[in-house]
C-alpha cells in the first residue's frame, strides 16, 4: 500500500475525531461507534469545568485504571491461603514492575473512593438530582443508580481489602463480617454464608476473590454504563435546565418556509414555527467532537499522569502474614470505614448496621423528599442555600465534635454503671444521638424555611462534615486498645503484654 | 383526533381495573410460573454456597497433661484460649471478644484481688482489654466497658480418658463459676 493509501486510510478512520465543520462534526456522531453515545452538539454550560469538576468522568477513568491493573493482577495473584501472601510478596520483591501495578491498583482504589464522595457531594450541592419542570427528566433514578453504584464502590474496596492475606485484611475481615453478624436473628446466618464456614479461611478467600474479580466489577460496569447513558437521555447535565429556561423566554424565530416539513406531514401548510426548549443553539452550544471529546481526553490523561504520580510515591503497605492468633494493636479498617469503626465502638448493632443503613436509604431518598424545581445545577442553589450549607456545617461541626466527646471523656456505660441491658446502649449511645440532632436538624430548618431544599442542604452539610470529623478520629486520634491519642502524643512502645 | 374517535368504537377495550380479562389471567399465571422457575433455577446456585463439609479444625480437642500448666494464666494462642489454675481447679476462658471477635489480651494486675461479680466472689488476676474497639472484661469473663455486648465465653473443661490430658471443648459454653478438679 503506498503512502498515499495509508495516509487515507488514517483520515477515513480519524476525520469524527476532528471535523471540519459543524455538519462534519454531526455526521461524526453518528458514524463512528465511540462517539454515538455523545449527543450532537453539548451546551456550554455543560462544558465549563465549573458545573462537574468532571469528577464523574474522573471516577469511571480511574475505575478502567483499576480494571487495567486488575486485569493483570489476576495471572499474578493466587487466591490460596498458603500462597495468596507470598504472590503479593512476589509482586513487591520479584516480579518486574509488579511493586507498581499493586501500587497504582491501590492508590486507585482509594482515589475511586474519595471521588465517588465528592461526585456525589458536587451533585447533591449542585441540586443536579432533580428532574426538572420544563421536561420531567428522569434524574431522581440517576441519583438512585449513583448510590447504588457508591454502595459497590465500598464493596469493592472491602472484597479487595481481604486479597493480600496479611494482618490488616484479615482482621478488618473480622470486624466487618462481625458487624454483619450483629443483625438480629439473621446475622449469624449471614456471617457465614459471606465467610462460607464459621471461620475466615479458604472458602472465605475465595468468595471475597470471585466477588472482587467477577461479580461486583461487571454489576458496577453495567450499572456506571446505565448511568451514564441516562445523562445523555435526560439531556445532558442538570445545568442545561437554564439553557431550557432561557429558550422558553426566547422570542420564538421567524417562520420560513419549508417544503420537507409538509412532505414528513409533521405540519400542513408550508411554514413551521419551533421553539423546543430542548434544542440547543449555535450560540449555547458546541459540536461534542471535538469539543467535549477533547476536554474528556484531556482530563483522562490527567488523572492517568497524577494516579501513576502517586503510585511512584505512595507505597503499598503489607504487613505481617494473616495469623489467627495475634490481633494488632490497634486493628484498623481501611480510611474510608473508620468512621464506621468509631461508631461501631459505641454499639455494633446502631453504628455497623443501624445508621449506615439509615444513611444509605436516606440519601437515596433526597430527590423524592426535595422536589422543588429551583437552582437546577446551581452550586447551593442561591444566596439563602449558601448561608443554609454554612448554618448546617458549623451545626455539624459543633454537633459531631460534642457527640466524640461524650464517647471519649463519658462513656455511655460509665455514666449508667447499673445498667447490663444491651439494648440499652444499643439505642442510647453518642451515635443514636448525632443520627436524632441531625433528624432534628431538618426538621427545624424545614419548618423555619418551608423548603425542602434548604433544609436538604444543611442537613446534608453536616452530614459531610460528621462522615470527614469521624473518620478523621478513627484515623488519627485512636490509637492501642482504641484509646483517645492526640495527633501530639506518642503511643505507648508496648501498650498490653501478657 | 378525529380518525381515532371512530377506530375506538370498533375495539372492545377493557378499562376497568378489577375485571379480569383472558389476556391479563394468562399474563399473571406466565409472570407467576417464570418466577417460580426462577427461584427453582435460582435454589441450587444459591444452596450450593452453603458447604455442608466444613474443613475446619475441631471443635473439642486436647492442650496437653495438667502438669504442664503453671500456677495463673496460659495464653493457648493457637487456639485463642485463656487456660486458669488455680493448684487443682482449672478452667477456660476464650479470648476472643464477643463485640467484633478480635483476640483480647491479658492485662495482669500487679497482685491478685478478690472481686466480686455479678453475685461471684472469685481471685482476680487481672482484666481482658480487647485491641479494636477498646471492650474490657474482668477476671472471670464479665465484660464492663466499651461496646462488647456480651461476657467473653467460658469453655467446659474434661480428662481425657485415655490420655489423661486436658480437652477443650469449644462448642459447649459453661458457666463462669466452672471449675475442673484434677
Amino acid at each position: 500500500m503506498s503512502f498515499a493509501g495509508i495516509k487515507n486510510a488514517w483520515q477515513n478512520l480519524i476525520w469524527p475525531w476532528r471535523p471540519e465543520s459543524n455538519r462534519e462534526a454531526g455526521s461524526g456522531i453518528v458514524a463512528n461507534f465511540l462517539l454515538h453515545w455523545f449527543p450532537n452538539r453539548v451546551s456550554l454550560r455543560s462544558l465549563a469545568f465549573s458545573s462537574s469538576l468532571y469528577l464523574g468522568t474522573i471516577t469511571f477513568v480511574v475505575f478502567l485504571v483499576l480494571a487495567v491493573t486488575g486485569v493483570v493482577l489476576m495471572f499474578l495473584y493466587v487466591p490460596s491461603v498458603e500462597r495468596a501472601y507470598w504472590s503479593i510478596k512476589d509482586l513487591d520483591f520479584a516480579i518486574s514492575f509488579g511493586w507498581l501495578l499493586r501500587r497504582l491498583h491501590r492508590i486507585s482504589a482509594h482515589l475511586m473512593v474519595a471521588l465517588v464522595f465528592l461526585h456525589m457531594f458536587r451533585v447533591f450541592l449542585t441540586g443536579s438530582y432533580k428532574s426538572g419542570e420544563i421536561v420531567r427528566s428522569a434524574r431522581p433514578l440517576n441519583w438512585v443508580i449513583g448510590v447504588t453504584l457508591l454502595v459497590l464502590t465500598l464493596l469493592l474496596s472491602f472484597t479487595g481489602y481481604l486479597l493480600p492475606w496479611d494482618q490488616l485484611a484479615f482482621w478488618a475481615i473480622t470486624v466487618g463480617t462481625n458487624i454483619a453478624a450483629s443483625v438480629p436473628s439473621v446475622g449469624e446466618a449471614t456471617r457465614q454464608f459471606l465467610l462460607g464456614g464459621t471461620i475466615i479461611g479458604q472458602p472465605t478467600l475465595i468468595r471475597f476473590y470471585v466477588l472482587h474479580c467477577a461479580l461486583l466489577p461487571i454489576a458496577l460496569f453495567g450499572l456506571a454504563l446505565w448511568h451514564m447513558w441516562r445523562i445523555r437521555k435526560d439531556g445532558g447535565l442538570a445545568i442545561v435546565e437554564q439553557d431550557r429556561q432561557e429558550a422558553l423566554t426566547r422570542e420564538p424565530a421567524t417562520p420560513s418556509k419549508s417544503k420537507t416539513y409538509s412532505v414528513l406531514g409533521i405540519a400542513s401548510g408550508t411554514t413551521v414555527q419551533v421553539n423546543d426548549p430542548t434544542t440547543l443553539n449555535e450560540d449555547n452550544s458546541r459540536p461534542s467532537t471535538p469539543f467535549l471529546t477533547v476536554r474528556i481526553l484531556l482530563v483522562t490523561l490527567l488523572t492517568i499522569a497524577v494516579s501513576l504520580g502517586l503510585a511512584l510515591v505512595v507505597h503499598a503497605p503489607l504487613e505481617a502474614a494473616a495469623n489467627p492468633e495475634v490481633t494488632p494493636n490497634p486493628a484498623k479498617a481501611p480510611w474510608y470505614f473508620l468512621g464506621l469503626q468509631e461508631m461501631v465502638g459505641y454499639s455494633a448493632l446502631m453504628g455497623g448496621v443501624i445508621i449506615p443503613t439509615l444513611v444509605i436509604l436516606g440519601l437515596m431518598l433526597i430527590p423524592f423528599l426535595d422536589r422543588e424545581q429551583k437552582g437546577i445545577g446551581v452550586w447551593f442553589t442561591d444566596a439563602a442555600g449558601r448561608n443554609w450549607a454554612v448554618v448546617g456545617f458549623l451545626y455539624g461541626l459543633l454537633t459531631t465534635a460534642g457527640c466524640l466527646a461524650l464517647a471519649i471523656l463519658a462513656p455511655m456505660r460509665s455514666i449508667f454503671p447499673g445498667i447490663e441491658s444491651q439494648a440499652f446502649f444499643d439505642l442510647i449511645n453518642p451515635a443514636s444521638f448525632l443520627l436524632l440532632l441531625f433528624a432534628t436538624q431538618y426538621f427545624v430548618v424545614l419548618k423555619r424555611t418551608k423548603s425542602t431544599r434548604y433544609a436538604a442542604i444543611a442537613t446534608f452539610c453536616a452530614f459531610i462534615i460528621a462522615f470527614i470529623l469521624l473518620t478523621y478520629t478513627g484515623t488519627s486520634l485512636r490509637g492501642p486498645n482504641w484509646d483517645f491519642y492526640w495527633p501530639w502524643q506518642a503511643w505507648p512502645a508496648h501498650p498490653t503484654g501478657l | 383526533m378525529a380518525t381515532t374517535d371512530t377506530v375506538n368504537e370498533d375495539v372492545q377495550v377493557h378499562t376497568d381495573p378489577g375485571g379480569e380479562t383472558r389476556r391479563g389471567f394468562l399474563g399473571t399465571l406466565t409472570a407467576m410460573a417464570a418466577a417460580v422457575g426462577a427461584l427453582l433455577a435460582g435454589w441450587p446456585l444459591f444452596r450450593s454456597l452453603v458447604p455442608n463439609v466444613l474443613y475446619e479444625p475441631p471443635k473439642k480437642f486436647r492442650i496437653g497433661s495438667p502438669e504442664a500448666f503453671q500456677e495463673g494464666v496460659t495464653f493457648l494462642e493457637q487456639h485463642r484460649i485463656y487456660l486458669f489454675r488455680e493448684s487443682s481447679d482449672f478452667h477456660a476462658i476464650s479470648g476472643i471478644c464477643t463485640h467484633l471477635g478480635c483476640t483480647v489480651k491479658f492485662s495482669p494486675f500487679l497482685t491478685p484481688t478478690e472481686e466480686t461479680v455479678r453475685q461471684f466472689t472469685f481471685r482476680s488476676l487481672g482484666e481482658f482489654h480487647c485491641p479494636c474497639h477498646g471492650s474490657k472484661f474482668r477476671g472471670e469473663g464479665t465484660n464492663f466497658s466499651g461496646p462488647a455486648p456480651r461476657p467473653l465465653q467460658c469453655y467446659h473443661l474434661e480428662l481425657s480418658p485415655a490420655t489423661g490430658e486436658l480437652v477443650v471443648d469449644v462448642s459447649t459454653e459453661v458457666d463462669r463459676d466452672f471449675r475442673l478438679v484434677v
